[in-house]
Formats: C-alpha cells, sequence, structure tokens
C-alpha cells in the first residue's frame, strides 16, 4: 500500500511531461547579468560617521602627555618604519620598494647595469616593472591616475632632504675642517656670505678707526649742544 | 548495574568549541553594532542629537579660509568640517567649491601623523555623501591614498577608507572609475575573503563595496581585475562574513564566463560554495545563475560533487521546494545545461524530480 502511495503522483507535483514541456521553453546556454539587477540586492543607504569630539580631546591629551620618543613608536606600531633611515610608510609594499630603492646596492648595481627594469609600480597588485623612476611616475600617472604630487613617491622624500641639504650648504659658515666632518659640525661665526679672510688686512684696521674716530666726534658734539 | 555513558573528551571539547564560535560571532555582531551606530545619512544627524552645533555654509567658508591659510588642519577643524557635512548637502557644496581647500585635507590625510590621518579620512567619509561632482573630487585628489591605506595597519583608518568608498562608488561611475584604475577590486578581493579574526573584520565593508561595483560599473571592471578574482576564487569561505555576496558578485562581473578558463580546483571550490549556501535568500538565485553559466561551459569535470546525479538531483528538489518563481525559471535553465552533458538518463533525472505547480 505505501509502495501505491508513494508511486502515485502528488496533484501540486508535475509531471514528466510537463516539465519537458516547460524545458522547451526555457533558453539554453549562458547567463548574462542584467542592468539593473533582478533580483535586486538589499539597497545601500550611504553613510557619514559621527566623529566624537572625546576621540579629540583623548587624542590632544595622549599627543601632550607623549614624549617624541613615543609617539614614533605609536606611528611604527601602526604603520611601516625603515629600520635604517626611520621613514614611516603606510604600506609593507612602499617599505619593500623603498628599502631595496634607497638602501639596497646590489639594487642599485642592477639599476647600474640597466639590462632590466628594476623599478616596481607603486600598486602592488600591478605587476609592470620599469627601468627609471620617472616612468615609473609616469605610468603612475597615466595608467593608475596618481596625483603629480603622490606622497609616499620615493623620489619625493629623497628629494627633499637633498634640497635641505643644498639649503644648508649654501649658507656659508665657517667651520672647523676636522670637526666639520664628524657627526655635528662646528660653527664657529656666521659670515653671512662674506668669508673672512685669513690673511693681514691693514685696510680693515684703518676702516675700524675712522668708525671710532667718528664716534668720538659725535659724542663731542651731543656734548657741546647740551652745553 | 550499567551507568549511562560519559561523554566523550571529543564531545566536550566540540561542545566548548561551538560556545567559543558562538561567543566569537556574538562579539563581531555587537562591535559591528556599536560602531555602526556612530554612522548617520545627510542630515540625519539632527533628529538624532538635540544639542547639536548649528555650523551653516558661512562657517564652512570661514573654516575653509583658515585652513588654507595656515596650510594645514587641525584636530578640531576637521572635527567641525566632519559635523557640518553630516548636517546638509549645501554645506558640502560650498567646500567643495572653494578652491585648494580638499588639498589641505589631502595634505592630512598623506601626512605622518596617524591621527590627523583618520580625522581626514572621516571628513572625507562624511564629504563622500555629497554629489557625483563631489565624489569625482575626491576619487581625483584623494582616491590613491584612500586606496593605498587598505593594505595598511590602522584599523580605524582602513575601515574609514572603505565607508568612504562605499559612498563613492554609490554615487557616480566617473568616479568609480579613477578608483577602478587604482586597482582598486583586488584591493576589496584581498580584504573581502581574508581569513576571519580579530584584526581582519572588514569583510563586509569590502562586500559592499565589491557589491557596489557589480551593481552600478561592472562594464568598467578590466580583465586584469576579473583575472585576479578568478585567481583568488578558493579563498573565499562559506562562513566569512559577507558571504552573501560573493555569489551576486561573481555573476555582476562575469567572472564565469566562456572564454576564461576556470581549473577544477576553482570550480570545485564553487561548487562546494553553492551547495553550502542553499536557502531562501536573494542570493541563492545568483548561486544558480553562475552554476547555470558553469554547466554550460560543457566541462563534466568542473561539475565537482554536482556530477553525482543523486547529488544533483538532491539539490535541485531541495530549492524547487522554496516555490520561488524567479529561482524556478533559473533551475529549469540549469536542469537543461546539466541534461545537454549527458551524464545521466534524463528520463530517470525527469521522474524523480519534484517540480511543484
Amino acid at each position: 500500500m505505501d509502495t501505491q502511495l508513494a508511486s502515485s503522483p502528488s496533484p501540486y507535483l508535475l509531471t514528466k511531461e510537463q516539465i519537458l514541456q516547460m524545458l522547451s521553453e526555457v533558453p539554453a546556454g549562458f547567463m548574462k547579468p542584467t542592468v539593473p539587477p533582478s533580483p535586486a540586492p538589499p539597497p545601500f543607504k550611504k553613510l557619514g560617521v559621527l566623529v566624537d569630539a572625546d576621540d579629540i580631546i583623548d587624542a590632544k591629551e595622549a599627543t601632550s602627555n607623549r614624549s617624541s620618543n613615543n609617539n614614533n613608536y605609536i606611528n611604527s606600531t601602526q604603520s611601516y618604519l625603515c629600520a635604517e633611515c626611520r621613514r614611516t610608510l603606510p604600506t609593507a609594499h612602499l617599505l619593500d620598494l623603498h628599502i631595496a630603492e634607497q638602501h639596497d646596492f646590489y639594487f642599485a648595481a642592477s639599476v647600474e647595469r640597466g639590462d632590466k627594469p628594476m623599478f616596481a609600480c607603486y600598486l602592488e597588485e600591478c605587476g609592470s616593472k620599469f627601468h627609471t623612476p620617472r616612468q615609473r611616475k609616469d605610468h603612475c600617472i597615466t595608467a593608475h591616475k596618481f596625483p603629480v604630487n603622490y606622497r609616499f613617491d620615493q623620489d619625493h622624500g629623497h628629494g627633499k632632504t637633498k634640497h635641505k641639504k643644498n639649503d644648508e650648504s649654501s649658507m656659508e659658515v665657517d667651520e672647523l675642517p676636522a670637526a666639520g666632518r664628524k657627526g655635528v659640525p662646528y660653527i664657529k661665526a656666521f659670515c653671512f656670505g662674506h668669508n673672512t679672510m685669513r690673511t693681514f688686512n691693514t685696510r680693515k684696521e684703518r676702516q675700524s678707526g675712522d668708525t671710532l674716530e667718528d664716534v668720538q666726534d659725535m659724542k663731542n658734539a651731543l656734548e657741546d649742544i647740551l652745553d | 548495574m550499567n551507568s549511562p555513558p560519559l561523554p566523550s573528551r571529543t564531545e566536550d571539547s566540540m561542545l566548548r568549541l561551538k560556545i567559543r564560535s558562538y561567543a566569537k560571532e556574538q562579539r563581531q555582531v555587537l562591535r559591528t553594532s556599536a560602531t555602526d551606530a556612530l554612522r548617520f545619512g545627510l542630515g540625519q544627524i539632527w533628529n538624532e542629537i538635540s544639542e547639536l552645533e548649528n555650523l551653516s555654509a558661512k562657517d564652512v567658508s570661514g573654516l575653509a579660509a583658515r585652513i588654507k591659510r595656515r596650510k594645514h588642519a587641525t584636530a578640531e577643524d576637521m572635527y567641525r568640517l566632519s559635523h557640518a557635512f553630516l548636517q546638509g548637502n549645501e554645506n558640502i557644496n560650498t567646500f567643495a567649491g572653494i578652491p585648494g581647500a580638499m588639498q589641505v585635507l589631502v595634505k592630512e590625510l598623506s601626512g605622518a601623523n596617524i591621527q590627523r590621518q583618520i580625522d581626514a579620512a572621516e571628513c572625507f567619509c562624511n564629504l563622500s555623501l555629497g554629489d557625483a561632482h563631489v565624489s569625482e573630487k575626491i576619487a581625483a585628489l584623494a582616491g590613491s591614498y584612500l586606496v593605498t591605506y587598505l593594505d595598511g595597519k590602522e584599523q580605524r583608518l582602513k575601515r574609514s577608507c572603505l565607508w568612504t568608498l562605499a559612498n563613492i562608488l554609490e554615487t557616480c561611475t566617473k568616479a568609480a572609475k579613477t578608483l577602478l584604475q587604482m586597482q582598486l577590486v583586488p584591493k576589496l578581493w584581498k580584504l573581502y575573503t581574508a581569513p576571519p579574526d580579530d584584526l581582519n573584520k572588514f569583510q563586509t565593508d569590502a562586500g559592499t563595496c565589491l557589491r557596489l561595483i557589480a551593481t552600478h560599473s561592472g562594464g568598467l571592471v578590466s580583465d586584469l581585475d576579473r583575472g585576479y578574482i578568478v585567481e583568488h576564487l578558493e579563498e573565499m569561505s562559506l562562513e566569512a562574513q559577507g558571504s552573501e555576496y560573493f555569489m551576486y558578485i561573481l555573476f555582476q562581473l562575469e567572472i564565469v564566463h566562456a572564454k576564461r578558463e576556470l581549473s577544477v580546483q576553482q570550480a570545485e571550490s564553487l561548487v562546494n560554495f553553492f551547495v553550502g549556501s542553499l536557502d531562501s535568500s536573494w542570493s541563492a538565485i545568483y548561486g544558480v545563475r553562475v552554476m547555470v553559466n558553469l554547466l554550460a561551459n560543457g566541462e563534466s569535470q568542473l561539475l565537482g560533487c554536482l556530477a553525482a546525479p543523486e547529488q544533483f538531483l538532491a539539490v535541485l528538489n531541495r530549492l524547487f521546494a522554496l516555490r520561488n518563481a524567479n529561482l524556478n525559471c533559473d533551475l529549469l535553465r540549469l536542469l537543461k545545461n546539466y541534461l545537454s552533458l549527458n551524464l545521466v538518463d534524463s528520463n530517470l533525472l525527469l521522474e524523480q524530480l519534484k517540480v511543484y505547480a
């Protein structure tokens, strides 16, 4: 009896013929996505973020309490820090590029040889390599729509320090030759573009004498007026 | 007298594991709801906070002039700007219309101080509530940094960047095109398929961004990006948060396509995902459609466990039992593609199939 029940077709189920009929009306092959998609996914609502004033006060207090060393420590735990020059970079890939391009002699030698492109794109997923940093920069600007002054450009920081160095050396100072090469330069005096001449200069003495005489004359004149 | 058998050590540890996983899920849900409590739509802040400082377009102009003059924005400046942007579109348009003001925020976003980066990112998140022209400007000026920080370590910064990107992707296709050129899809996919742990809890946000790309700018996704998704198909887990978008993204981006070859392992992972996620949700339809395309390839070795007729039949019967008219059309197409592979006697299969009228 059970087998009879099982074999008898349910009124709610379609028969084989009905299914075959439906199958003949259905197209086969690939399905293409529709615009707009049907059924639509749950709607997305644009949301902003409410910044808590306490966060800002906390951050301010933390900054004032923290010494610069601690601040560096926190920055280094939340970003990637170069052990050689202490430059912080936001991603592991950018740090890799920085270490290779700024501190790796083998890399420098390979660039010098110039037989293969060495400068990898700033985007890890891109995988393109270039012979010069200039070519890479052009690629990033044209292909990836990066800004011209991309902050994490390897030349960006380097150029800045170079420029700084030039600025320092452009100001003429008297330095002790031995002390200037080791550690902090010993600055004897600022000369504002007029180098001290280490020779006998009689004219200077004469000039200084004249100035003193002028001062004496002025003093006498003032005393006369007061009298 | 025999005492009832004590639960074995393995049963104990299984129970403990279950409790732990449940507690972890609960923590995640609570954390997400706590974070989302701090999110508001444009103008919604007026209803939620009674003691609110009213910031008009004039105040925004003053703030913009101030940060431009100083060439940097303090935490307070960015806090006030963030609030002003939340209060109305007029404030957003005023700020976006002032030349050089957004560049100061970009400078803070790309600066060395992490707290300032976070403040600037939250400012951009609220700014992205504006119209399409504002989104375009953000994408052009700050897009490269927003995308770069997705690989960073700072959690709050990463989350703010994801929220900003989602707002932009929803608003403007042109801005989305700019972002897609910055390799946004692979970066999002990496976050989306990352193994879930306490440090990697960006699956839902990354999934939201990907599904917005699939909805509005699917045609702009490059072949290279699609290739990247194919290569990393197997990394998606069924238990991951945001997994309901997985099949939708794959279908809308035409990842399973005649021109794109899948390996047996990749196809198998897809089939396993499909079989494991049979439910009545909207995403089930997209799962069926992806399977339709997989079968349309005509290669039986890609079918994995579905190559066994009884398994295929069980899946079909379970889905037909949901009695969803939209789903049934796609299921019939799936059945037709399966029968065309000639893996089984069609009469035998049709006799055991339970399709409800």
